[in-house]
């Protein structure tokens, strides 16, 4: 019987043999080395840390510098240890980075290249071989397609009868081909063409490698799908499309996944309700399969159906939430195909209700809510924008259905997660949950969750910040006016100024929003802007003459237009702020809003205008004047006739009120 | 008439009578039928071959080549690869196995994490099966334990596995159907398979199906009409309807 134990001595005493003088030994110890690491991740660890692998590259390189004699022993020793190495050496790089890297940081990659010309087929083979999986690591060189040489040496590798050589060509496209300019000049090459033939007649990795080359290659890129299709061609893509038919279930996830590139990418092509049927049928059916095929199957079908929702429609009467659930039920799920589901539900879920009311309808909630304490981020993460989509249900928000224990809880947990894609999330999550204007948010206050987000509002990751803030904001909305004051005083006007002020536009976009919000609705809670001296009143008025982005300066107005809804004090102080602000031009930042092209922004800005200036409030004539001198009032004479209806009504209501004062 | 025409000619005719409402159908009337159904002597040969070639019976396949004239659709020199290998676990030399697989192919278990695991796993019930205790713990814990650690799926295998070890009479014991010599030939199929897959080889031979196909087809008829039945496969004899 076969010795099966690794004595612990073995490695290095292997390592030496690999260094003998006699070529017997060293085909031996090749030869074992291969066999012990194969399959084995852990040994091709523990060889790498002992430094296998620069004397085997060493060995190979040494190997295809001898000359080989007439001897047939003699060169059937090189042959054996060049196709020895070069098998460990692929093995090494078989789905493992660290081995990529230190094969390539050996020099290795060379060597392997010259094996291709080898006159020996088991060499050549052996060579291809490691370096196809090389190319299957993001690792590997990027191979420049718009050098002619460079071109030449892709086709004479597609062109070969060899698999594994043509399997090389395919993969070193998969991995390189990145912009439109290569896409291109693969075509130019008639790449496509040989693509194709593969795929009709090559041998079952052939075709897999030429689907995933081909979606490589027409990847957002319109003109070369058109092309490629051409009119000559009866029915263009029917050899991918007979694919997805495939016995095979890679073959099938491939050629789907090379379907959707075409159809994402090109208005054109594909567009029948009986292929998208049929796609979205074949990737649910995927799901069945329990190795990496049903792992990667929801991935796909989320590319397929985001953002559209005729898919999603189709794929809700396809019982994709069903089947998905079904998926999740199971449990003891690997992680990326957890995290697969998870999207895959929340893309489902992220514009049409009734796909939400079909996941609450199945009790999906719960399993999801499970998945946030799940130890792989990438779960956690799925899990929190799987919540996000669910919550935009109106209906049920307003019901209260989703600000309890079970939800509420473990998402405010994740507030403190390590990873900040988590953090961001699940405020992404929260947002919509505290948009509940019945229950009075009492479990999200209990946990905690108010103070957590004025904590992550201070944190340095900046989407961190202005997710925070877009949750405090929808937090505050329309809410009491105890509620408004807690917020404040635990954010403080200092710390709220400072973020009007952040240099990331986004964050100011959302403390602005924040603002208005806060002093929305009653006159008390405008005392806000006034704390501290005025800061926020400052900060409003400074950023608004920097604002970078039209939505900056809407909810600045907005701001002020909320302002401007007080007394005369609050007014006076809202008026001061448009005009001591000036640019070089010695113009106010009103006109420059009035002008622009965002009918938001100057209905923002009208609407504060037409606060200031209200019939019922004594200062409205100094106020008026000042408008009038500052241009403004005949800026708003040229849009008695604006495009949008909003913006024309408010602008003859601030004439009307000026015309009551006696116009000038 | 060989029992293959037979059953040929059977899922032949009875796919046509689909389409009729249910009838009696005498037997003198099923023959005239079935012979008038056609079918190519160089099918039949294909399908032969393709049986033998899946099976791995290199001789017969290559006297049959020779005397039919029929090609078979992969090269025989790598069938006598395939069957050693599959020999091998069959006798239980899995380490032998392993490195001829890697031999014809490398990536096989470099890419098939399922299949190495049973091959290891088969070692190690191998090492029990002949007493060797103490290499077998090491075996287990050396090489086993990290592919459990790599993939948590493989975890309740492994442990069923190892709880061989605790017991002192194997042979009966609740997994004592590892030691089963029918645990080393479904790792020999399984072997056998990821091989003629990784040569683009379909995995399973044709026949099967169309015996499948034979039972599912008469199972349908059956709602419509009565008529020759065959219920033996083996023998292919045509059973006259129950009157």
């Amino acid at each position: 019987m076969p010795s099966a134990t690794v004595n612990k001595h073995r490695p290095s005493e292997l390592l030496s043999r690999l260094a003998s003088a006699d070529p017997e030994v060293k085909v031996r110890a090749l030869r074992e080395l291969k066999n012990q690491i194969i399959g084995n991740r852990t040994k091709k660890l523990s060889f790498l840390k002992l430094g296998a692998i620069p004397s085997v590259a060493c060995i190979l390189a040494d190997s295809i510098d001898e000359v080989t004699e007439s001897n047939s022993c003699n060169s059937n020793n090189t042959n054996n240890i060049l196709v020895q190495s070069a098998a460990a050496l692929g093995s090494f790089a078989c789905g493992f980075d660290a081995g990529v890297q230190a094969v390539l940081d050996a020099g290795a990659f060379p060597s392997l290249l010259r094996l291709l010309a080898n006159p020996n087929e088991k060499v050549v083979d052996a060579g291809a071989r490691a370096l196809r999986m090389i190319y299957q690591s993001k690792l590997a060189p990027k191979y420049d397609f718009l050098q002619q040489k460079n071109m030449e040496f892709l086709i004479s590798l597609l062109s070969s009868e060899k698999e594994n050589v043509g399997g090389l060509g395919a993969s070193i496209i998969t991995h390189s081909c990145a912009t439109n300019l290569e896409q291109k000049a693969l075509f130019d090459a008639g790449i496509l063409r040989k693509l194709d033939s593969l795929l009709e007649g090559g041998s079952l990795s052939q075709r897999d490698a030429s689907l995933e080359s081909l979606a490589t290659i027409f990847r957002n890129n319109p003109e070369v799908i058109s092309k490629f299709a051409g009119p000559e061609i009866g029915r263009p893509f029917s050899s991918i499309i007979d694919l997805a038919k495939d016995r095979h279930p890679r073959t099938r996830l491939l050629a789907c996944m090379c379907l959707i590139v075409i159809r994402n990418a090109s208005p054109h092509f594909l567009q029948d309700i009986g292929i998208k049927t049929k796609i979205i049928h074949i990737l649910l059916e995927l799901l069945d399969d329990p190795g990496q095929v049903g792992d990667e199957a929801p991935f796909a079908f989320s590319i397929l159906i985001a953002q559209k929702e005729d898919l999603q429609k189709l794929a809700l009467e396809a019982n994709a939430i069903d089947k998905l659930h079904h998926h999740l039920e199971k449990g003891s799920l690997h992680p990326r195909r957890f995290e697969g589901i998870l999207l895959a539900l929340a893309d489902m879920c992220s514009k049409l209700e009734s796909c939400r009311s079909k996941f609450l309808s199945l009790q999906v909630l719960n399993l999801v809510a499970d998945a946030l304490t799940d130890y792989n981020s990438g779960v956690r993460t799925a899990a929190c924008v799987c919540l996000k989509s669910v919550t935009r249900s109106i209906k049920n928000l307003s019901a209260g259905y989703f600000m309890n224990e079970i939800i509420v809880i473990p998402l405010v947990q994740l507030f403190l997660d390590p990873s900040s894609s988590v953090q961001v999330a699940a405020l992404g999550a929260v947002s919509n949950i505290v948009v509940d204007l019945t229950t009075r948010k009492s479990v999200f206050i209990q946990c905690g969750g108010m103070n957590q987000l004025v904590q992550l509002a201070k944190s340095m990751e900046s989407s961190v910040r202005s997710n925070a803030l877009w949750a405090l904001k929808n937090f505050v909305f329309q809410a009491d006016n105890r509620l408004k004051e807690s917020v404040f005083s635990e954010l403080t006007a200092s710390l709220l100024s400072n973020l009007i002020c952040d240099p990331e536009p986004s964050v100011q976009e959302q403390a602005l929003a924040l603002v208005r919000n806060l002093v929305d609705g009653c006159v008390n809670l405008i005392e806000f802007v006034f704390a501290e001296g005025g800061l926020i009143l400052e900060a409003i008025g400074r950023q608004l003459q920097c604002a970078s982005k039209a939505e900056i300066g809407i909810q600045g107005m907005y701001a002020l237009c909320n302002v401007a809804s007080g007394n005369e004090f609050h007014k006076e102080a809202v008026i001061q702020q448009l005009f001591t602000q000036m640019d070089d031009k010695n113009q106010s930042f009103v006109i420059k809003f009035l002008q622009s092209n965002d009918s938001q922004l100057r209905i923002a800005t009208v609407w504060t205008i037409v606060n200031l200036t209200c019939t019922s409030s004594h200062g409205a004539p100094g106020r008026l004047e000042k408008l009038h001198n500052a241009g403004i009032t005949s800026q708003l004479k040229n849009m008695v006739n604006d495009p949008c209806v909003d913006v024309k009504l408010r602008v003859r209501t601030v004439l009307g009120q000026s015309m009551a004062f006696g116009d000038n | 008439m060989s029992l293959f025409w037979i059953v040929i000619r059977q899922v032949a005719e009875i796919e046509e009578q689909m389409g009729t409402s249910k009838k009696v159908i005498t037997p003198e009337e099923w023959e005239k039928r079935l012979n008038d159904v056609k079918i190519r002597k160089e099918d039949m040969n294909k399908l032969v071959m393709n049986f033998l070639v899946t099976e791995g019976y290199v001789e017969a396949a290559e006297k049959f080549r020779m005397e039919s004239g029929t090609e078979p659709d992969i090269d025989l020199a790598t069938i006598t690869d395939r069957m050693a290998v599959k020999k091998a676990v069959q006798c239980g030399n899995v380490e032998d196995a392993i490195e001829k697989v890697n031999d014809l192919n490398p990536e096989i278990l470099d890419t098939n994490p399922q299949l190495f695991f049973h091959l290891q796993q088969q070692r190690l019930i191998e090492l029990i099966r002949n007493g060797k205790i103490e290499e077998a713990l090491e075996f287990a814990q050396e090489e086993l334990a990290p592919r459990g650690e790599e993939n948590q799926s493989f975890l309740e295998e492994l442990e069923r596995t190892v709880s061989l070890l605790a017991f002192e009479d194997v042979s009966n014991c609740p997994v004592g159907e590892l030691l089963d010599i029918s645990q080393r030939l479904k790792t020999a199929s399984e072997v056998n398979a990821a091989i003629l897959t990784s040569q683009s080889h379909e995995k399973d031979p044709k026949l099967p199906s169309l015996l499948k196909m034979l039972v599912w087809a008469q199972n349908q008829l059956d709602e419509k009409a009565t008529y020759p039945r065959i219920n033996d496969l083996s023998n292919a004899t045509l059973e006259d309807p129950a009157v």
